[in-house]
């Protein structure tokens, strides 16, 4: 069915399924909860709640566009957390990594933005030059990764941050936190990246048909390694956002966040296909379960039925997902 | 494409629809549970008996699972604080986030009772109206510690094994970096250490609470280390009967010609003892069967009452300071243990007493 250039109701539902989903589901989540959850505490809320896994959205969501996948996700944010929180804790605290270490917020912050780059750098060459199949590339990755955090933390919990450290997370700047200001920022920089330079256009060949992709000049990997790099970068940054949010991080922070992720990225209209999907849906992707979660706590839904309904919802999505690619 | 948004419809609705009747009774007390994961078998336990005693109670209870997520734990407690939800019953998913837990429901004047996972005395101290009502995990390591000690007292022979001068274990964890398997692993191997006898670890590894995995474990262990360990020590029953499965298939019994007799008088017919935490059911039936040695209660309907308890009476009363909980006192005096080691929040610690489970009393705890 294709639509002429006349506006009309249906096309524009149909060209913006996932905003008007989520939309109408604030609607009825509102009635059913008389309001509570459309008063400003709840979106501070629910805002700071998915904000990491924003940054992990946007990263395999970019990974998908080029037809690849990234199970490290969550190991590495929570690896990232352990090393950036190692860095931050209090001096005085007797069961500190590094006992009487007091460094500015900056390198903290830095350190754990380096695990995701490294850990990018390295799923990027296995993918892009190893030519692994990205399933295993960044199954071996996540082991690793979660590896390296039970070593790194001794299986114990590093806590007792320092509160210049938190504010970084749990800041606000009037009424939005400041959590919201670095999804705004990243999705900016994505947005334009994606939407407005060459490289934007490449990572949509490369992921539409990696072959004409190739053909046509573009150096396909170099370019995957790039968009790996890239979301190890955020996953690194995502990491450092979690520790200062919770004031602390151990084995298991971050762990399972990459299933979260994927699910966002698909729900917000990533093929798994490659080549398509947006920004913006990934947000509302992010969003969209988010508000899901955020409703059935509020509701007082029976947390084993919320699994249930979740994974109803991820498959429904990616069965739409693979009608719409076919 | 409507599709999807008719998907995400029905299952909102539905959802809420089937759930939202109990939103519709204004004035019932509401007490929030913030639960670290239940698929740990005490904390599956100590939900449900909360479960029972709201209903018993009339409490409309939101109980929500964090599954071992902190940052999930920490939206659920705000999603509930927004809702206006003030007094709590908590299983953290780790000690060093109950100071935050504490202070954010302090903010909006709650109080909450802590089980399972110790608060940091910091979380005691911000007010009056936080409560501890826990067996601390590391007892449940010094009770296995104390058993085992009791076990080797009785049976000296029983330690010739290995290193004849030390006590040669193999243990087998729960998820690494997990609080449970932490707190009990450290402290029964301190405990052997304090009771005199020089450890040599054998063998280690986790098998993530799960018994498939520790007997695989066991049984390559046993191809490497037969006749070299005296103990088998593991986080959790579960595991431990993992390995007593591993132990029997290879006939590494008393009497390989008849596994169910126990020729050394020594309570089991293994060769070695095996030791768990939990006190399940097919724990207890096993130790009848003479295969598992002992075992540690932690007191699910203990530390799940006290804790509702105390959030009961804030809730209706106002405060539970200086009140009986389950029948327990709140501590006179500080104890060893952090977070009751302080004398300032002692006062605000009710203790649920663990329990050994042994060849002696394993009857009174089979239902």
């Amino acid at each position: 069915m294709k639509q002429l250039a006349k506006p009309s109701i249906g096309g524009f539902i149909s060209k913006y399924t996932g905003y008007v989903t989520f939309v109408v589901m604030v609607i009825v989540l509102g009635i059913l909860t008389r309001g509570g959850s459309l008063r400003l505490l709840s979106w501070q809320n629910l805002a700071i709640a998915e904000s990491v896994r924003a940054f992990g959205a946007l990263g395999v969501g970019m990974i998908i566009i080029t037809r690849g996948i990234d199970l490290s996700l969550g190991q590495v944010i929570g690896l990232s957390a352990c090393v950036s929180a190692s860095l931050a804790q209090t001096p005085d605290y007797v069961s500190a990594l590094y006992p009487g270490l007091d460094l500015p917020a900056i390198v903290p912050v830095i350190a754990g933005i380096g695990v995701g780059v490294l850990f990018g750098l390295f799923n990027g060459f296995l993918v892009a030059y190893g030519k692994l199949p990205p399933f295993i590339a960044t199954l071996g990755s996540m082991t690793i990764a979660a590896g390296l955090q039970l070593i790194y933390t001794h299986a114990s919990t590093v806590g007792s941050l320092q509160n210049e450290y938190k504010k970084i997370a749990q800041g606000f700047l009037g009424p939005v936190p400041n959590m919201v200001i670095y999804v705004a920022i990243a999705v900016l920089f994505l947005w334009v990246l994606l939407n407005h330079t060459k490289q934007g256009k490449r990572i949509y060949a490369i992921g539409g048909n990696p072959t004409a992709a190739r053909v046509s000049g573009i150096a396909v990997k170099f370019e995957t390694m790039k968009v790996y790099l890239m979301a190890g970068t955020l996953y690194g940054f995502a990491g450092v956002l979690l520790s200062s949010r919770l004031g602390l991080a151990n084995a298991l922070t971050g762990d399972m966040m990459e299933l979260d992720a994927i699910a966002a990225a698909t729900v917000g209209g990533v093929s798994h296909s490659g080549g398509v999907g947006k920004i913006g849906g990934i947000i509302i992707g992010v969003l969209t379960l988010g508000l899901i979660n955020f409703g059935m706590t509020y509701l007082g839904v029976d947390s084993y039925y919320q699994l249930l309904v979740k994974g109803a919802i991820i498959i429904s999505a990616v069965y739409l997902d693979m009608r719409r690619a076919a | 494409m409507k599709k999807l948004m008719f998907v995400f419809l029905a299952v909102l609705l539905v959802a809420g629809a089937a759930f939202a009747g109990g939103q519709q009774d204004d004035g019932k007390t509401v007490i929030g549970a913030l639960i670290r994961n239940t698929d740990e078998q005490f904390v599956a336990d100590y939900a449900d008996v909360l479960k029972g005693l709201a209903e018993e109670k009339g409490v409309e209870l939101n109980l929500q699972d964090s599954r071992g997520d902190m940052a999930l734990q920490l939206d659920q407690l705000n999603t509930l604080l927004s809702q206006g939800v003030k007094y709590f019953v908590v299983v953290s998913n780790t000690t060093e986030a109950t100071g935050d837990i504490a202070k954010k429901i302090q903010a909006q004047g709650g109080g909450a009772a802590f089980s399972n996972i110790q608060p940091s005395v910091e979380a005691l101290k911000v007010g009056p109206n936080f409560y501890l009502a826990s067996s601390p995990e590391s007892v449940a390591g010094e009770i296995q510690a104390d058993i085992l000690d009791k076990y080797f007292k009785a049976h000296p022979e029983k330690l010739a094994n290995g290193d004849p001068d030390a006590l040669d274990a193999i243990f087998l964890y729960g998820q690494l970096g997990h609080p449970a398997q932490t707190y009990r692993t450290n402290a029964v191997k301190q405990g052997l250490i304090d009771a005199g006898y020089k450890l040599n670890v054998v063998a280690e590894d986790t098998a993530n609470w799960k018994p498939d995995e520790a007997q695989a474990k066991m049984d390559t262990w046993l191809a490497a280390f037969s006749g070299e360990f005296d103990v088998v020590i593991a986080n959790n029953d579960g595991m431990a009967l993992g390995a007593v499965e591993s132990l029997l298939t290879a006939g590494y019994v008393d009497d390989p010609n008849d596994p169910s007799k126990d020729v050394d008088g020594d309570g089991i017919v293994l060769k070695v003892p095996v030791v768990g935490v939990d006190a399940t059911q097919v724990a207890v039936k096993s130790m009848e069967e003479k295969k598992l040695y002992a075992t540690v209660l932690q007191d699910a309907v203990g530390q799940a009452t006290t804790a509702f308890e105390l959030a009961y009476m804030m809730a209706t009363e106002g405060s539970a300071t200086g009140k009986k909980a389950w029948g327990l006192s709140p501590l006179s005096a500080p104890i060893d243990e952090s977070p009751a080691n302080d004398a300032a929040v002692a006062g605000q610690c009710y203790l649920v007493p663990f329990k050994a489970v042994t060849p002696d009393n394993y009857k009174d705890f089979m239902n």
